[in-house]
């Protein structure tokens, strides 16, 4: 059995169903508002960084792609509709590894058209504030966060596949982005650094002065995700189905 | 030849046995009903056929291949294991497509196989405005879309209304007609004696019988006579003459067990006992599987009724 087949009945899966077009939508949709409501506003902060600042439709935006990598995943736990899938695919890892080239594909892809039109509209609002950016650092923020809305999601779909429940996923991933971006991350240093949402967004500031650079930043969040999708392939392959 | 082989097939959840030391093997050609109360591991055993739980011994194979191994398994095996595995959200048709799509089978397939199970007119409407019954004609339709030659189906009639009913009973006779090997799970003894030529019946995860069906309902119950008489006295003096014993219903009937028709029909006319009906109780697969089952201490009933 081939991998292509895998992989459109794995797209199919995703355009078939409404609330994962939507949730993408969604992802869209918050984070180029915000970024655009963000370029708007008064700001002066000392610590203000224009990229971030473009880009701050990131905070909800991450929510969006945890749920949709969260989704992709639970929706075969729906009625024990895996059971019909692995009796299609019987071979476990190759599904899942269909079902997760799909879902990162379909978030890096909705992740840079996202970023584009977010930089976009914050930069018509912040005007000459946003002058001192470089089109190096501006690509580098478009593609760095569409790879960390993607990891992000994989992460997510990692921990559903190990927990077998969307619902589980949601409520340990989206309070600890909220936590530790809000109330730890701006304070603490050091360890918090390395924290799956800290890291990624590193990519996303025009400077940074922590341990990680943008691309090392990423690479953590990647072992992060990396690990959860190991955990979940390794449930999902070991356990009855 | 394409047969489901079950070889000391055993699962354990914790410290509960499922199926413990199973061994049969599901023929072609012929409908074979897979009976057994509830919890007594027919949905398990299917399962584990799917290679979808792990057995903690023994093996199963399709074919004589393990169903894992075979490549695009759809095109050899179908089944339906439960009606709600197609996703709400999903349009009946998409449902079917994204199953397609995977074992690389036409789309043309899909169409056929909505016609073929009569939910065509309602394939673009979302799964989870479907009844019951709706649910369990899809989940039949995409167990038949690579037209295997092995279909399993647990539960098949679960929800359906009569006309769905007489419709899985020709269509589970076609298949076995077509040469294909099918096995269907139920509970309901009338239901399996209308399609099952053959048996599969298991208690507590132990195989209690494998046999054709006629023989396993000739074994298991005694015939017996069914007479009317305006000559109660006549009648009991006549059978107690030749050995036999009746006993009397509020009808007014009589039954004569462990008896032939035509012993009884001979006796009381030699005797000139006034006959007002004669006829053999049909035996059915019901007293069969009670009288198989109460034998099992597990499932043994208050009262026995055959």
């Amino acid at each position: 059995m081939s991998f292509t087949p895998v992989l459109r009945s794995e797209a199919l899966k995703v355009l078939s169903l409404r609330s994962l077009c939507g949730t993408l939508l969604a992802l869209f949709a918050v984070t180029t508002a915000f970024s655009a409501l963000a370029g708007v506003s008064e700001t002066s902060d000392p610590g203000f960084d224009p990229l971030f600042m473009a880009l701050s439709g990131v905070a909800p935006g991450q929510i969006a792609a945890i749920a949709f990598g969260a989704t992709v995943v639970s929706s075969e736990f729906h009625g024990n509709g895996i059971r019909l899938s692995l009796a299609a695919v019987p071979r476990r890892g190759r599904w899942f590894a269909a079902k997760l080239t799909v879902a990162a594909a379909a978030t890096f892809g909705t992740g840079l058209l996202t970023a584009s039109a977010a930089l976009v509209a914050a930069r018509a609002g912040l005007g000459s504030e946003a002058a001192g950016l470089t089109a190096g650092e501006q690509v580098r923020g478009v593609v760095g966060l569409a790879a960390y809305f993607t990891l992000m999601a994989l992460l997510a779909a990692g921990l559903t596949a190990l927990f077998r429940s969307g619902v589980a996923t949601l409520s340990t991933l989206i309070p600890f982005v909220l936590v530790v971006s809000f109330v730890i991350g701006d304070v603490a240093g050091g360890a918090t650094d390395f924290l799956p949402d800290k890291a990624g967004q590193v990519v996303i500031h025009q400077t940074h002065d922590g341990h990680l650079g943008p691309w090392t930043g990423l690479g953590v969040t990647a072992l992060w995700a990396g690990a959860a999708l190991l955990a979940g392939a390794r449930r999902l392959r070991r356990g009855d189905a | 030849m394409t047969s489901i082989d079950v070889r000391n097939l055993t699962k354990e959840y914790g410290t509960r046995r499922a199926v413990d030391d199973l061994t049969f093997t599901v023929r072609p050609g012929r409908v074979t009903g897979f009976l057994g109360p509830n919890g007594a591991g027919k949905s398990t055993t299917m399962r584990l056929v799917l290679g979808l739980d792990r057995p903690a011994s023994g093996a199963a194979t399709v074919g004589g291949r393990p169903y894992t191994a075979l490549t695009e398994p759809l095109r050899h095996v179908g089944a339906l294991l439960d009606a709600d595995a197609a996703h709400g959200s999903r349009t009946a048709r998409d449902h079917l497509r994204v199953l397609a799509a995977s074992n690389r089978l036409p789309a043309s397939r899909v169409d056929e196989v909505l016609e073929e199970t009569g939910i065509a007119p309602v394939a673009r409407r979302r799964v989870r405005t479907y009844s019951l019954g709706m649910r369990q004609r899809l989940g039949i339709a995409a167990a038949l879309l690579g037209d295997p030659e092995v279909v399993m189906l647990d539960e098949p009639s679960n929800g359906l209304d009569p006309e769905g009913i007489i419709w899985i009973r020709g269509l589970l006779r076609r298949l076995a007609a077509e040469g294909r090997t099918v096995l269907v799970s139920s509970h309901l003894m009338n239901e399996t004696a209308s399609f099952a030529d053959h048996l599969v019946v298991l208690g507590r995860g132990r195989l209690l019988a494998d046999l054709p069906m006629r023989e396993f309902i000739d074994a298991r119950v005694q015939p017996r006579v069914r007479v009317r008489t305006s000559d109660a006295t006549g009648l009991k003096a006549a059978l107690a003459g030749h050995g036999h014993q009746a006993e009397q219903h509020e009808d007014g009937s009589w039954t004569v067990r462990h008896a032939r028709v035509e012993d009884i029909g001979r006796a009381l006319s030699g005797a000139g006992v006034p006959i007002l009906e004669l006829a053999a109780s049909e035996a059915t697969l019901e007293q069969a599987y009670l009288d198989l089952t109460a034998t099992e201490a597990e499932f043994a009933a208050p009262h026995r009724e055959v």
